[in-house]
């Protein structure tokens, strides 16, 4: 019990919560980080496959053109264009602007169909 | 105690609002970069401006993921002994992977 005592006192677990959307951006903040470690990670391998030569690259090169491979690399650029445009939102939050239950709300939105539209514009440009 | 979490909190968001810039490169470059051929892509990383950007890039974000990660652990693992094995990992993880990264970077820049 003593040692129970000493440990400060976790966040509530997940699903305690109510479901909104200002939950859901905070939620998917965290998941898109975690996300973003592995997508960082991809990329220091890509890169250490470039030094170790064209043999070693080319199965990299493989699986990036495989459909599956495409779908991870979307999918990493979606959650990197979120947590860049959440991360914003964040940043505004700790200058004190944008507290505001509409303005929240309405930066929310725009956060989440900002991350789909640049993620999309990315990939069509590119 | 509380010195080290406002210094973590800080560095936190100093290295997101330097991390918004060079995303921003990174993301535009990426996605064309990673679909040309080999040689391209090595010219690509023997230029100076992306030499330069890509190192820091690799050094600011691995800070950013360590702090990140540091701060869901303490949120969500309550026994500290797993506490400290998960930001061992995390520590490990943010050193060796971006370090071994640069080298290679440093090789292909003057190979």
């Amino acid at each position: 019990m003593n040692d129970l005592n000493k440990d400060r006192p976790l966040s509530p677990h997940l699903q305690v919560y109510k479901w909104q959307m200002s939950s859901l951006l905070s939620i998917t903040h965290r998941l898109t980080s975690v996300i973003n470690t592995a997508g960082i990670s991809v990329i220091c391998f890509w890169i250490i496959a470039l030094y170790l030569g064209e043999d070693c690259y080319k199965y990299f090169s493989f699986f990036i053109s495989s459909a599956v491979g495409k779908f991870i690399l979307v999918g990493f650029t979606w959650s990197f264009c979120y947590h860049l445009l959440n991360g914003i939102r964040h940043l505004f939050w700790d200058i004190g602007y944008g507290y505001e239950l509409k303005t929240a709300n309405l930066s929310g939105i725009f956060v989440l169909v900002s991350s789909f539209l640049l993620t999309l514009g990315l990939w069509v440009l590119s | 105690m509380s010195n080290m979490v406002v210094k973590k909190w800080l560095l936190q968001r100093i290295t997101a609002v330097i991390l918004v810039p060079l995303l921003i490169w990174f993301l535009s470059v990426f996605i064309g970069l990673v679909q040309k051929d080999f040689q391209s892509i090595i010219l690509f990383f023997k230029d100076n401006v992306n030499f330069v950007l890509s190192v820091i890039f690799l050094i600011i974000v691995f800070s950013h993921m360590k702090l990140g990660m540091g701060e869901i652990f303490e949120d969500y693992i309550q026994d500290n002994r797993y506490k400290s094995v998960a930001n061992l990992i995390i520590t490990a993880l943010a050193t060796i992977l971006p370090l071994i990264t640069i080298v290679s970077l440093v090789f292909i820049k003057f190979n």
